[in-house]
């Protein structure tokens, strides 16, 4: 799996970078976008340790975290067991989980040491 | 617009039930036709609330099946699906069917059959609902997002997990009243405290069970109502409202915000505001959750609705009863049946007929059901018609 970049899409109308992409833009409507490579750091809102495992994930607890880059909050598994609230994680590219039987990749967050 | 009442109302028990989910279906339908004395009387339509029919009972088109089988063909007859807010998408349906003139009497029924699955595969179906590619895939389900809120409202309001155990508490002791409850047991806040942990901070008790269940409802036109019931339930207002699907996306992800503009609408309509609701049904999935929706619905300042906890506002005898039914936590969470439930609730609270857990005379009520993780939701008021 080719590594993929950490981008967000800026709308060529407002400028509001958004990730998920939309296909109208959240704030104008507008239709076409640019994609942005978001900040490299960014920072820790809240997270959850789940003991009750979805499929494909194999040891407890599975940590998933909302970090915010500035321009947009990107959601994903933490690649820590001690999570703290406001502190500075990285985007990591990987293999996140299996589903249906095939590998996901997408990206993780580890902290910034 | 014509003014809509309820007429008549019935359920199952929710839990585990023995029947198949067409069975339950006819046998919440069977009831509430029945109390609604509508006899023979040929129904214009019926509005069939199920999420995940074609998942879990390999069974798709529940609607005209349940036509068939309970001898309402040839009515319109239509499943409604909106998460875990089909069953207050299915009312609203059948509202603005009859309100428009279209059709003078509709059935709607919810109903979901849950238990015969394994429930990883229920949380992973349940989990589905959340966005594909920046929720869903990194292995999110309904209860880490329910703890991921959970923690921001520590973080910001301060909110304690003792809270979410009182909310429980209550919702506990209010089941227990409830015939109908899938959790007929009373809780401590050490008991609730002490369970194991599903989503850190979440543990077992602040997240609402897996259930069989169905709820049934019978509409007409308000003028009309007197012919089969002294006692009509008028549906003074209702309102919807949709937000981004991925929490993260929120401009303050602890904000509700299709549970304001859903608020905000039916009171409009209804010509009420929060102060004028006597008891409310909101959709406790997660303890949170009640919480969280009391404020952002107006009955609580934001960031305060732990406090009214606290000091017992919502509790059966306070000021504001919320969840007199046992909520999702106590009366169970077949999905595709709450919202018609929370509705079959208040009809019994308004017409003074919910027994044990009967709230003192209440003359208008608010129901909330929550779809997604707060990306669909609608409201309902509810007041005398009589």
């Amino acid at each position: 799996m080719v590594e993929q970049k950490f981008v967000g899409y800026k709308c060529r109308s407002c400028g509001r970078v958004m990730n998920p992409k939309h296909d109208r833009c959240l704030s104008c409507k507008g239709r076409d976008f640019d994609e942005v490579e978001l900040p490299k750091v960014g920072k820790l809102v809240t997270y959850t340790k789940l003991y009750a495992l979805p499929q494909g994930i194999e040891m407890p607890p599975l940590t998933l975290g909302i970090v915010d880059f500035g321009v947009v909050r990107v959601l994903g598994q933490l690649a820590t067991d001690e999570p703290r609230i406001g502190m500075s994680l990285r985007p990591v590219w990987g293999k996140i989980r299996r589903l249906n039987d095939k590998d996901i990749y997408g990206f993780r967050f580890e902290p910034v040491s | 617009m014509r003014d809509v009442a309820i007429i008549g109302a019935g359920m199952t028990k929710f839990g585990r039930s023995p029947g198949d989910l067409m069975d339950i279906l006819a046998e919440a339908s069977l009831r509430a036709i029945e109390h609604a004395n509508v006899g023979k009387e040929e129904f214009d339509a019926l509005y069939v609330s199920n999420m995940m029919a074609g998942e879990t009972a390999h069974q798709t088109a529940v609607a005209s099946s349940l036509a068939d089988r309970i001898a309402l063909v040839p009515a319109a007859a239509d499943r409604v699906e909106n998460g875990p807010a089909s069953g207050g998408s299915a009312l609203k349906n059948a509202f603005l069917a009859v309100a428009s003139g279209c059709y003078d009497l509709v059935l709607v029924t919810g109903g979901e059959k849950m238990t015969t699955a394994d429930t990883d595969i229920i949380t992973d179906l349940v989990a589905t609902m959340t966005h594909p590619t920046a929720e869903y895939i990194h292995g999110v389900t309904l209860p880490a997002m329910g703890g991921m809120l959970t923690r921001l409202y520590m973080e910001r309001y301060g909110l304690t997990e003792r809270h979410l155990a009182m909310v429980a508490v209550k919702n506990h002791a209010n089941g227990l009243k409830n015939p109908y409850a899938h959790i007929q047991r009373a809780c401590t806040i050490e008991g609730a405290m002490s369970s194991g942990v599903i989503a850190d901070p979440l543990r077992l008790y602040y997240v609402c069970p897996i259930s069989d269940g169905a709820a049934s409802l019978v509409l007409c036109p308000l003028d009309k109502a007197k012919k089969y019931t002294d006692k009509p339930v008028r549906i003074a207002g209702v309102g919807q409202a949709t937000d981004v699907q991925a929490l993260q996306e929120r401009e303050d992800p602890t904000v509700l915000k299709s549970v304001k503009i859903a608020a905000q609408k039916a009171f409009k309509m209804a010509g009420v505001t929060p102060d004028d609701i006597d008891v409310a049904e909101l959709h406790d999935a997660f303890e949170i959750l009640e919480i969280a929706e009391s404020e952002d619905i107006g009955f609580f300042e934001k960031g305060k609705g732990h406090l009214a906890v606290e000091k017992g506002v919502t509790a059966l005898d306070g000021e504001l009863p919320i969840n007199p039914s046992g909520g999702l936590k106590a009366r169970g969470h077949p999905v595709g049946a709450t919202g018609v439930a929370q509705a079959v609730e208040l009809f019994w609270q308004l017409r003074g007929e919910a027994g044990e857990r009967q709230v003192k005379e209440p003359k208008r009520a608010l129901s909330c059901n929550f779809g997604g993780f707060g990306n669909n939701t609608v409201i309902h008021i509810f007041e005398r018609g009589w």
